[in-house]
């Protein structure tokens, strides 16, 4: 059996959280927030605005890099997780591919995306494709799912790249598609760096 | 009055939910580095431009469920703010004050902490998000518009402090 997507979308989709007596969500061996996605969209928006031209790519490097270290160290907690462990690791029979199928499953899960795995070449190269995704609703110019291309490059690098901590920068993601601009769904392709 | 939770899930898209709010799922890591990233664009502007897409989003928040609750007498509105800024997963708030301004502490904070945990203490703050978090509330709770007050981190748990503490002054 290999990793049923809808299956572990639902079982996952059903976690929910909110900060505890402290204000704070301590999960997956980080600290979670829970922050509107207006907030999230807008500052990137503003924040490319400002930029002037000779900056924006460092700008945009920046987003994708926040995005990046955060799916890095928060998408090893979950694919560690006690949930994780109950909803996908059942279903594992395929190493690391599986594994990356469930994490795919988790960022529909959890609101990412809507979005799964439409080609991959193990430890090479993987295309996704994403129907939904809350960065498609931000104002700006040309393709902007930052957070998408950092969380997507993570998760290759948790199942491809030297065990976490090592592993990190191995694999860059870049996005070809996007709904922000018009296109049917967002693409985004993982290759080695 | 407490704050009231309304957590959904849209079937088809997985979209989360607050109170009506699409709400998404982020770590220390994410804001720390965008707080980053916001200082190394001190150039353009770039703190101040996280204070206020914080202020004006989180306004939204308040406006709304002020509107749908009815009449709340300004306290309350300061305690319903603090309620959303731990059931964000931001930190412990205290905040005080009139409409000519006042203070805010937190006693816990996700972003100093998480900051802690990620690169250890540093000698200056470093919350404007929470900055911006606490001018929306002043503006909310007094129903005043967008940028009234202005806010001031005094001392930040990142710089090894007990506790964080801001000052609110009418803008």
């Amino acid at each position: 059996m290999t990793v049923m997507r809808d299956t572990v979308v639902k079982s996952l989709a059903k976690v929910t959280v909110q900060g505890d007596e402290n204000g704070l969500i301590p999960e997956y061996e980080v600290l979670v927030n829970l922050l509107p996605v207006a907030l999230l969209n807008s500052f990137a928006e503003r924040i490319m605005a400002a930029a002037p031209p000779e900056r924006k790519a460092e700008v945009e490097a920046g987003l994708v890099r926040a995005a990046y270290e955060c799916g890095y160290h928060t998408g090893c907690g979950i694919i560690t997780s006690e949930s994780f462990n109950e909803a996908v690791m059942p279903m594992v029979t395929e190493g690391a591919k599986d594994i990356l199928r469930g994490a795919y499953a988790a960022f529909t899960a959890w609101g990412w995306a809507k979005a799964g795995i439409v080609q991959l070449k193990e430890g090479e190269r993987m295309v996704i494709r994403a129907f939904d995704y809350y960065e498609a609703d931000s104002g700006g110019e040309g393709l902007r799912a930052y957070m998408f291309r950092g969380l997507s490059q993570a998760f290759f690098d948790l199942a491809y790249a030297d065990p976490y901590p090592d592993g990190m920068d191995t694999y860059v993601c870049q996005q070809t598609k996007g709904l922000e601009v018009g296109d049917p769904y967002g693409e985004f392709i993982v290759t080695k760096k | 009055m407490s704050l009231e939770l309304n957590f959904s899930l849209d079937d088809k898209t997985f979209r989360n939910f607050l109170n009506g709010h699409p709400v998404v799922r982020h770590s220390h890591h994410y804001l720390c580095l965008i707080t980053k990233l916001v200082e190394d664009l001190s150039d353009i502007g770039g703190p101040q431009i996280l204070a206020e897409v914080v202020e004006d989003s989180i306004r939204t928040v308040l406006d709304d469920y002020f509107q749908q609750q009815g009449t709340l007498s300004e306290d309350e509105r300061m305690r319903i703010g603090e309620a959303y800024f731990a059931t964000f997963g931001l930190g412990k708030m205290a905040a005080s004050g009139d409409r000519t301004g006042g203070e805010v502490r937190l006693q816990r904070s996700h972003l100093d902490e998480g900051w802690r945990m990620k690169w250890g203490e540093r000698d200056r703050p470093v919350n404007y998000l929470a900055c911006g978090f606490a001018a929306a509330l002043f503006g909310a709770a007094f129903g005043l518009p967008a940028r009234s007050f202005a806010v001031t981190e005094q001392e930040g748990m990142v710089m090894g402090a007990p506790e964080s503490r801001f000052i609110v002054r009418a803008a």
